[in-house]
């Protein structure tokens, strides 16, 4: 029982962290309508950021900490985040959406690159501020994992309300659906996707910090794997539907933590998470949550 | 045979220049190999060359002209590798001859590929844009998964299968010779009827099925030859190493073949030989040059390389230098540049036209109604 | 411009495989004649290698690389071997097998002589195929899977073997524990290797033992292996010391206090944890021990972290008892002549290293080789 209490948590904040990421991606397609292959790098960039506050910075209790761990994060992330879209993306709107992936690519490796260049390519352990466990039922589980479901869930739903009630989040959803419309309606539509940058940004900070909580080290290809199974959770929710990035998201995390809990299917944990992303695209093609269009001829 | 007497009929140097300078390329190479003139490191890096631009074009196939997004290429070439070499293996045993043994391999990997490619192909019939990119990449890492879960006894899991390290000359010969027959199959087949339809899919899939082209045949019948000549690399692959293992073959080096195709221009097959020539040279280059301590800015200098390349080429607010720099630039040949002005730009448009292209960004100024609709397609 | 394009790619092209035709002719100039401007003869032995030196596995290729310069540096300070210098090169292979190809041809094209080979095991199998071939003399510092040595009577290694390990450590434990718990990664050829020779051992004894795994692509998240594991006495990691410093600090995280015992891939987890927070017993079998009292060792320490700035690891002191393997074979052989080719010398140090009485005492231990490649000697356990 306890096992299974452990596994379902694990998965859960494993999959809250997914939800996070995808959430960049999902905003990201929806407005821009490209896939930003250097949302996980952006991770990579805030795990450092909060390397860097957590090893140098000593303030008062772990709480503070972190509080200004992820408060550098979420500014640097963010700048990181703009600055891309300025310098990489923004030249080629109106080009041809590969050439957009292929820059992304460049700038992913780049992110790479460059961290190795400043950090090595070996991974460095951090030493996460200590919050200690608590107890759920018959399972021990530590506090930051259930920071990170609290928070993971709170920040979904302030963006969904956001979304849905600010002039800015209908201007997103304005941009999202008819760029040209939203443009003759006085949206500034350059503006909307910068701060859709900075948005999915910030939200890859937090998931950077959530991260460290499960996994204490930092390496420059840390943000990879995550970025492509939070794309496929992204995916899995209907690519564009902020409530499927969640969904997908948490699906893809309790996907994995059962799997790696079951010995038999621990080593084939990706081919099965892969391999259900298939199936539920092959019934849905549209995703879980996504938009059903009809199609003009 | 009708086919045949075609191909005949329209012959044009123009059209067979590709082949000529592989050919031209290839007896230089022996000759010049003969002489002793090419070093080691250049043997193999025309190994990797030629095996990287089948690869390419072969992708191109796909994202040029069936416009489809596939990021599951290096897993084709993983099946490839891993059964056409198992293959080879067995039979160095029944046969003595090398070469032999090595085409039967490649024709078995080809063919392991093809129905893999076969299978890829029904989810792209329901799916479009980039559900099915991930569709693609998440079968290559599934086919890599499985490879590496295998025991020791049959492809080596973790540790990886040994392979026959073939020998520099003969192999590069084998490999440019290959590329030159799937250049010639390529080019054939687009330029031939069914290379129409397969555009036409690609330009408004609608629009070909109502004119009675079967969609379902050719899309699953171009997925399934672009696997064949990735299986086809794979197995050249596995035989310029001593080894084949899973992890050359992520969704990274998908990634990277389609960095190829998109450098060297959407829809042209000379491009991607080209371009896939060149980055396995400037990799090499790289490699090679900074070894030691500076190996460490390699990955971002090719990074910068790649972002600068796509960005001059493809950044509609460069257009103007692009064209005064252009050699062959339309407005300089012809004398009255209004004349072809706009419409010379959309029709230039059309071969690079892939369903990730209906994405409308913000500035396109152009939203005509033909545009609109294929933007909803994708969303079908 | 699409056409611009290919007529500049042309042209690019064009330069390019030009460059490369005359850079080869050049290079192998100067070699000739930067060492001739002393003397008639080349005076120099050039000693390749190809490892990790970007990407997640470079910690290995760089400690090795560093290691082995430090030997070469002592080596030609004290005047070489009789009158003739050694020179090191090792060139990235991101611990790819085409990469290391890719990185031999190149290394043979610049006149390699004798080699260390690979630093990983996947590459080194690609370079052990290919030195196969032209027969030349390697010897890998780290490189421990079985089919590394099986290539060719040239290929020798420094480390321990895999299959050795992990029957050591089935001994070790079976004797020791009751319930026995092993993560170990089934896409690393390190990993399998070790793992699979330890079950092989744990079924001759008729021990049953929990068995958890995981992949390269999940290579980070270790929470669920370990609260599986969570009631055995002790945890066995056929692993790198990156994994490990995860797995120690995801016990402690979940207050699992089963000891940790690893092989000598291991050596450098003390870095990855912080002892206050990861009480577990670590201990893994090693042939070098940083803090050992050793002359020897502690003078290597010493210059390793004057230069480099950190601790060398075992692997930095596998390269440089590789460099000294190929300088006392050479020296028992008695090659005077810096222009031997790779051929020649590696018959010649086959038959030197090989020989009755040869032993090579290291920083990792005295060492033998005999005809398989494999080497010989006595493994210590570390404890943190």
């Amino acid at each position: 029982m306890s096992t299974i209490i452990s596994v379902l948590i694990n998965g859960l904040s494993l999959g809250a962290i997914y939800a996070l990421i995808a959430l960049g991606y999902t905003m990201v397609y929806g407005i821009a309508k490209m896939l930003n292959f250097a949302h996980g790098d952006i991770i990579m960039v805030g795990s450092y950021t909060i390397f860097i506050t957590v090893m140098n910075l000593n303030i008062g209790g772990p709480v503070l900490t972190l509080v200004a761990a992820i408060l550098f994060s979420v500014i640097v992330c963010t700048v990181f985040g703009v600055t891309i879209e300025k310098i990489a993306y923004k030249p080629l709107r109106g080009a041809s959406p590969l050439a957009v992936l292929i820059t992304a690519i460049g700038v992913s490796y780049f992110l790479q690159g460059s961290s190795q260049l400043l950090f090595g390519a070996r991974a460095l352990p951090i030493t996460m501020p200590n919050l200690g466990n608590i107890d759920i039922g018959a399972a021990k589980v530590s506090v930051g994992t259930v920071v990170t479901l609290v928070v993971g869930i709170i920040l979904m739903v302030a963006l969904t309300v956001f979304i849905k009630n600010t002039r800015t989040g209908k201007a997103m959803v304005a941009v999202s659906e008819d760029k040209g419309a939203a443009q003759l309606m006085g949206i500034n539509v350059n503006k909307i996707i910068m701060i859709t940058f900075a948005i999915g940004s910030a939200l890859a900070a937090f998931a950077a910090l959530f991260y460290l909580f499960g996994i204490p080290a930092v390496n420059p290809t840390l943000g990879s794997m995550p970025g492509i199974k939070a794309f496929a959770a992204a995916v899995i929710g209907g690519i564009g539907s902020i409530p499927g990035a969640m969904l997908g998201g948490i699906l893809m995390g309790l996907i994995e933590s059962i799997c790696k809990s079951i010995p038999a299917l621990s080593s084939y944990t990706l081919a099965i998470e892969f391999g259900i992303l298939i199936l539920i695209l092959l019934i849905r093609p549209i995703g879980l949550l996504g938009k059903k269009r009809r199609v003009k001829v | 045979m009708q086919y045949i007497k075609n191909i005949k009929q329209s012959f044009k140097l123009k059209n067979n220049i590709n082949y000529f300078v592989l050919i031209a390329l290839l007896a230089v190479l022996i000759i010049a190999d003969q002489f002793g003139l090419l070093g080691r490191s250049l043997t193999g890096l025309i190994i990797k060359m030629g095996y990287s631009a089948i690869l390419a074009v072969s992708l191109n196939l796909v994202v040029g002209f069936l416009g489809e997004l596939s990021l599951g290429h290096a897993g084709f070439m993983c099946a490839g590798a891993y059964i056409g070499c198992f293959f080879a293996n067995y039979m160095y045993g029944v046969i003595d001859n090398k070469i032999l043994v090595l085409v039967l391999a490649m024709i078995v990997g080809g063919l392991v590929a093809t129905v893999l490619g076969f299978i890829v192909g029904l989810p792209a019939l329901r799916l479009k844009g980039d559900y099915l990119a991930i569709v693609t990449l998440a079968f290559g890492e599934i086919i890599r998964n499985i490879f590496n879960n295998t025991s020791s006894e049959t492809f080596g899991g973790a540790m990886g299968m040994s392979t026959k390290k073939f020998e520099g000359t003969t192999l590069f010969i084998i490999t440019l010779i290959t590329l030159t027959i799937v250049l010639f199959l390529c080019q054939s087949l687009i330029r031939s009827k069914h290379g129409r339809a397969i555009t036409a899919i690609r330009d408004n899939e609608i629009a070909a099925k109502s004119m009675g082209i079967n969609v379902t045949y050719y899309k699953l019948f171009v997925f399934a030859l672009a696997a064949c000549f990735a299986g086809v690399a794979g197995v050249l692959y596995g035989h310029s190493l001593s080894t084949v293992r899973q992890d050359a073959f992520t969704y990274n080096y998908s990634i990277e073949i389609l960095v190829m195709v998109v450098l060297g221009g959407i829809g042209s097959m000379r491009g991607s030989i080209i371009s896939a020539s060149l980055i396995v040279y400037i990799n090499a280059l790289l490699q090679n040059n900074l070894s030691g301590d500076m190996a460490e800015i390699k990955q971002a200098v090719y990074a910068i390389i790649l972002i600068i390349v796509v960005i001059f080429n493809n950044a509609p607010a460069l257009k103007k230098v692009k064209d005064k720099l252009s050699v062959s630039n339309p407005a300089k040949k012809n004398k009255n540049p209004e004349t072809i002005h706009d419409d010379e730009v959309d029709w230039r448009r059309v071969p690079t036209k892939i369903p990730m292209d209906e994405v409308l960004t913000a500035n396109l100024p152009n939203n005509d109604e033909a545009e609109s609709d294929t933007a909803e397609k994708g969303d079908k | 411009m699409k056409k611009f394009m290919k007529v500049a790619a042309l042209v690019l092209v064009a330069t390019l495989v030009l460059g490369c035709f005359t850079a080869c002719g050049t290079k192998a100039d100067n070699d000739d004649g930067g060492n001739n401007a002393n003397t008639d003869a080349k005076k120099e032995i050039f000693i390749g290698a190809t490892g990790p030196l970007t990407g997640d596995a470079s910690s290995y290729g760089i400690s090795v690389k560093n290691g082995a310069e430090i030997a070469i540096a002592e080596i030609n300070a004290a005047g070489g071997l009789n009158g003739i210098t050694f020179k090191f090169e090792m060139k990235d292979d991101k611990a790819a097998a085409a990469d290391a190809a890719t990185a031999y041809d190149a290394l043979m094209d610049e006149g390699m002589q004798v080699s260390l080979g690979s630093v990983t095991s996947g590459s080194c199998e690609a370079f052990a195929g290919a030195a196969q071939e032209d027969n030349l003399f390697f010897i890998t510092p780290s490189a421990s899977a079985a089919k590394v040595i099986s290539y060719g009577s040239n290929s020798f290694r420094v480390c321990f073997g895999d299959p050795d390990q992990g029957t050591l450590a089935a001994q070790k434990l079976v004797a020791k524990y009751k319930n026995i718990g092993c993560i170990y990664d089934t896409s690393d050829p390190y990993s399998t290797g070790i793992y699979d020779a330890f079950k092989a051992e744990m079924d001759k004894s008729g021990t049953t033992f929990e068995v958890r795994t995981f992949d390269a692509d999940n290579k980070k998240d270790f929470s669920a292996q370990v609260d599986a594991l969570k009631d055995c006495d002790v945890i066995f990691l056929p692993i790198y010391y990156t994994e490990a410093g995860l797995i120690a600090n995801a016990c402690a995280s979940k207050g699992v206090t089963a000891a940790l015992f690893g092989c000598d891939g291991l050596d450098g987890v003390a870095e990855q944890i912080d002892k206050a927070v990861v009480t577990n017993d670590i201990s893994y079998i090693t042939p070098f021990d940083v803090n050992s009292t050793d002359a020897k060792v502690s003078a290597f320490v010493a210059t390793y972290e004057e230069k480099y700035g950190e601790k060398p690891d075992q692997f930095a002191a596998d390269g440089y008892d590789a460099v000294y393997a190929i300088f006392e074979g050479m020296k028992a052989a008695g090659i005077d002549d810096a222009n031997i080719s790779a051929s020649d010398l590696s018959d010649a140090l086959q038959v030197a290293i090989t020989a009755e009485g040869f032993v090579l005492k290291g920083l990792t231990g005295e060492m033998t080789w005999d005809a398989s490649g494999a080497c010989t000697k006595v493994p210590v356990i570390v404890e943190l």
